[in-house]
């Protein structure tokens, strides 16, 4: 079974655009094939080999009066199903309020190809089985648990309008993930790649197991402000709430993101730039958005400055700009976001990082991080698998989780250093950033627990 | 398609599987919103697949892919081979064969139980509704965003297995809300009826969307949202707190729910969610809350969003405490996780997202039993307190100890009335003392069930819903923060 081609998703999606009486027609087919294994103590818990399909159909009516928008989807990949999405897309917007604010669909455009590596989808559930054989081999020597993920995902998409616009790419992924823990430590590795090659299995599960042993017996802590090295999970956990909440036109133009009032500020140290990189090579992506435009690299942060949010084409037109190729699929919830973060890389290791600090904290991994206050990023969230007491620029002991609560504008005000190596890292909630370690002069944590 | 179901387990036994398991399923979905006048989602969705269970050599395997109808036969055959293929390859890495907890034969049908279908409300009929609702937010400059949405969901399931297994099932969920975010004084605030991230969601049908009077809310949740820009941040410091129907539910779902499922309990969920601090050693023992906390779990109660005949093992649905006079005295089961503390039987709940996903351990219908008090005597009865109501934002550790929630409103509590209005009340607290620190909870009169639609567990992540019944309870001398 492999992924849809180019050629004939664009086929399927272009006849349906062309039977279509619509004003305006869109035609989005996805195809998703994945194998993942999930493991624990005992072995394998859960494990799928399941493929989707998605034919989505956006529609805009000109009955008398003006347009008006609605989407319909069926799960499968064939003329009958475009044919039923475009049926329901055409009942559902018949009923819609008229929309003076639709923004013509894009046309015709030029996209980079991506491609879905055949060799993600060939690493079989054996070579699966052999790799959590030995993350529980080697757990059981440290005298850990384990509980993991080796997952193999290959997506792709074709969108097509009545505006000439035919855009098709595929993304691939391999992921293998180790959460080691026991005696009162936990640490977890991960490692990413577009295919099985570029992830090091051996190195996640050595990462995993020196982390749980390093973190193990931990002690308890007075709650208080400290400085913090942040290593990449970290990091993600809160800088995706700035993406979330923030760096999207839609909230600047409601005055909900804490760029509002701040146009062009800046608001932190020149050493922090934050670009949204649809071709980072960390994080493979798709080239177009769910309009179908190519995205583009856009600078969110530069040297410390604030920069113009990202956009979709309904809120480019609003802000007399062209779309940066942020869309969600169209209509949507949301608005625009950055999908593609990546926090430029700084000059140091890791043990510099550590070394910066008198007496402060190395924080792994931030937890069920969430948003308390969107103007001022006020988050709250718990730290998790690895909390290290620096002193005297040195790693002394493992510490009892802490709860933060912190703005993240103030944290990040209080950049000092940044890590020489980024690294894909992602979050509870989703979403995933390319960022290296990085050490703050201050964070506040406001309380404990007993592990 | 019970055809369908029952060839793809005939073909997983015959290629040797020791245990098959089917699930054909079509789902119907369509999500409406209106926002800012503007029907700003229109989406509908039609998903027909079948997800197949083998168990082989000890080890379990799941395939899913879509059918294009009652006769796609090969995709069904296809499904139950690739799903033996992995238990096959797996096997070796088992040190410890996946058994299953018994469970009878059953055979049978559910429907959930309502008085509207809501699929067969016209269309039109629908949109107007929430356009209306969504005009009873305007009048004032300061709202940026007025919404309402309505969201339903039609699951029919055709569920056989090789132990006999031959049920039919078909879930309707129904769910509405509107809210307002206003600015004022750069400050951004938002208010939600009759609940936040979506409204409220019932295993039931159009009858609860009509019962909500969305537009008799709009007025009253527009200026609240516009009070709340202009009210004072709540102050940090130590008080009473009495938590509404619409917040005790998250605390419910996030402090008993989650730590409560066996398989956190057990180590399985801890590449992602986490653990818990709730063992299996402590059943019997632990003082989970106060001697007036009874925390039922029930997949039986009307109206509840995994409210149904059966599991998606097969289990039949059931009620058993989970907190019995303050006490820890039960875990939401599957049945893997049953066999492996010597369980008899499953609880009944495993659940799958869809046919996309296998089954997992899921919270199902858990709630707060209600007491004695009435509200207007409990705020009464407060010196110095905060009431909450409706979830902004939470967090909590993951072993299901250290929690921090905000909410959309609450209001001071001095001598026994309610004083000033405070926005984002934020109280953090540890689970065991939280819940051993609840000294009142509203009568039945003051109880109803609120509905989760979103619960994400899992690795990958799937999506659950559940409800949580709730009155308005109080709990003693908690940390609020700033």
């Amino acid at each position: 079974m492999g992924l849809i081609t180019g050629a004939s998703a664009l086929e399927v999606a272009a006849q349906i655009v062309r039977e279509s009486p619509a004003a305006e027609t869109e035609v989005t087919l996805e195809h998703g094939l994945e194998r993942f294994a999930r493991f624990a103590a005992e072995g394998p818990t859960q494990s799928a080999d399941r493929e989707r399909h998605e034919f989505a159909v956006r529609v805009r009516l000109d009955e008398g009066g003006g347009l008006r928008e609605a989407r319909a989807s069926v799960a499968g990949n064939s003329l009958a199903d475009g044919r039923r999405a475009l049926a329901r897309a055409i009942e559902l917007a018949r009923f819609a309020p008229v929309n003076p604010e639709l923004v013509p669909m894009g046309g015709a455009v030029d996209v980079r190809e991506t491609f879905a590596p055949p060799q993600t989808l060939a690493h079989s559930f054996e070579e699966k089985a052999r790799w959590i054989r030995a993350a529980l081999a080697a757990c059981e020597t440290a005298e850990l648990e384990p509980a993991g993920l080796i997952q193999s995902t290959a997506l792709a998409r074709a969108i097509v309008n009545s505006r000439d616009r035919a855009v098709f790419g595929q993304t691939g992924r391999h992921g293998f993930s180790l959460t080691a823990s026991g005696g009162g430590g936990a640490g977890l590795a991960q490692s990413f790649g577009a295919e099985p090659d570029q992830v090091d299995h051996a190195s996640v599960i050595r990462k995993a197991v020196d982390k749980a042993l390093a973190s193990r017996a931990p002690l308890a802590l007075e709650p208080g402000e400290y400085p913090v090295v942040l290593e990449p999970l970290a990091v993600s956990a809160i800088l995706l709430f700035a993406a979330y909440q923030g760096f999207g036109a839609r909230e600047v133009e409601e005055q909900s993101s804490f760029l509002c009032g701040r146009d062009g500020a800046r608001l932190w140290p020149a050493a922090l730039s934050i670009t949204d990189d649809p071709q980072n090579p960390l994080m493979p992506a798709l080239a177009f958005d769910g309009e179908g435009t190519p995205k583009s690299t856009v600078k969110l942060v530069d040297s410390g400055r604030l920069c113009a949010p990202v956009t979709d084409r309904h809120y480019a037109r609003r802000r007399g700009t062209s779309s940066t190729g942020h869309a969600q699929a169209q209509p949507a919830v949301c608005g625009p976001a950055p999908q593609n973060m990546v926090v430029a890389s700084g000059n140091s290791s890791l043990e510099e990082l550590i070394a910066g600090i008198e007496r402060g904290l190395l924080v792994s991994q931030f937890h069920y991080t969430n948003a308390i206050d969107s103007k001022e990023l006020l988050l709250t969230g718990m730290t998790r698998n690895g909390t290290f007491l620096i002193e005297g620029g040195r790693v002394v002991r493992a510490v009892k989780n802490l709860r933060f609560t912190q703005s993240l504008l103030e944290a990040l005000a209080g950049l000092t250093d940044l890590g020489r190596t980024g690294e894909a890292a992602g979050a509870l909630f989703d979403g995933e950033i390319v960022t290296p370690p990085m050490s703050l002069a201050r964070f506040r944590f406001t309380s404990s627990t007993d592990f | 398609m019970n055809e369908l179901a029952r060839l793809a387990v005939d073909s997983a036994q015959r290629a040797g599987a020791a245990f098959a398991d089917a699930r054909v399923e079509r789902v119907l979905v369509e999500d409406l919103l209106v926002r800012n006048g503007e029907l700003a989602l229109s989406n509908a969705r039609e998903e027909l697949g079948i997800g197949v269970t083998v168990r082989a050599h000890g080890a379990v395997g799941f395939a899913a892919q879509p059918l294009g109808g009652a006769r796609d036969t090969s995709g069904a055959v296809a499904a139950a081979r690739r799903a033996l293929s992995i238990a096959r390859q797996l096997a070796p890495a088992m040190s410890r064969a996946q058994d299953f907890a018994p469970e009878p034969a059953h055979r049978g049908s559910f429907h959930t139980p309502m008085e509207i279908d809501p699929f067969s409300v016209p269309l039109s009929e629908r949109i107007e509704l929430l356009l209306a609702a969504e005009q009873s937010l305007c009048g004032r400059p300061e709202v940026v965003a007025r919404e309402a949405g309505l969201s339903l969901r039609r699951e029919e399931r055709w569920h056989v297995s090789s132990d006999g297994l031959d049920v039919h099932q078909t879930l309707t969920r129904t769910g509405a809300g509107i809210a307002a975010t206003a600015i004022d004084g750069g400050q951004c605030e938002r208010r939600s009826y009759p609940a936040s991230f979506g409204g409220d969601f019932a295993g039931r049908g159009y009858e609860h969307v009509l019962e909500m009077n969305l537009m008799g809310h709009g007025e009253r949740v527009r200026d609240e949202a516009i009070a709340l820009c202009r009210a004072p941040a709540c102050p940090a410091g130590e008080r009473d707190l009495i938590l509404m129907g619409n917040q005790l539910m998250l605390q419910i779902h996030e402090s008993v729910g989650h730590p409560t499922e066996l398989d956190r309990a057990l180590g399985a969920e801890r590449d992602l969610a986490g653990g818990s601090f709730a063992t299996p050693a402590q059943l019997g023992k632990m003082q989970y809350g106060s001697s007036i906390v009874d925390l039922i779990a029930d997949s039986t109660v009307a109206g509840g969003l995994d409210t149904r005949g059966w599991d998606d093992q097969g289990t039949q649905s059931g009620r058993w405490p989970i907190v019995e006079g303050g006490r820890f005295v039960g875990f939401h089961t599957s049945r893997e996780w049953a066999a492996r503390i010597g369980e008899l039987r499953s609880r009944g709940a495993a659940r799958a997202e869809s046919w996309y996903h296998p089954a997992i351990v899921r919270i199902t219908n858990l709630s707060l039993m209600p007491g004695t008090w009435k509200l207007d005597e409990l705020i009464a009865d407060t010196e110095n307190g905060v009431l909450c109501d409706t979830v902004k934002t939470w967090s909590i550790d993951q072993q299901r100890v250290n929690f921090q929630f905000t909410t959309e409103l609450g209001f001071e509590i001095k001598n026994g009335k309610k004083a000033r209005l405070v926005r984002s009340p934020t109280y953090q607290g540890r689970t065991l003392e939280f819940w051993n620190s609840c000294d009142a909870i509203c009568d039945a009169d003051h109880w109803r069930l609120w509905g989760v639609p979103n619960c994400g567990k899992g690795n990958p992540m799937q999506v659950a819903e559940m409800s949580h019944g709730a009155a308005p309870a109080r709990f003693r001398k908690v940390n609020f923060v700033a």
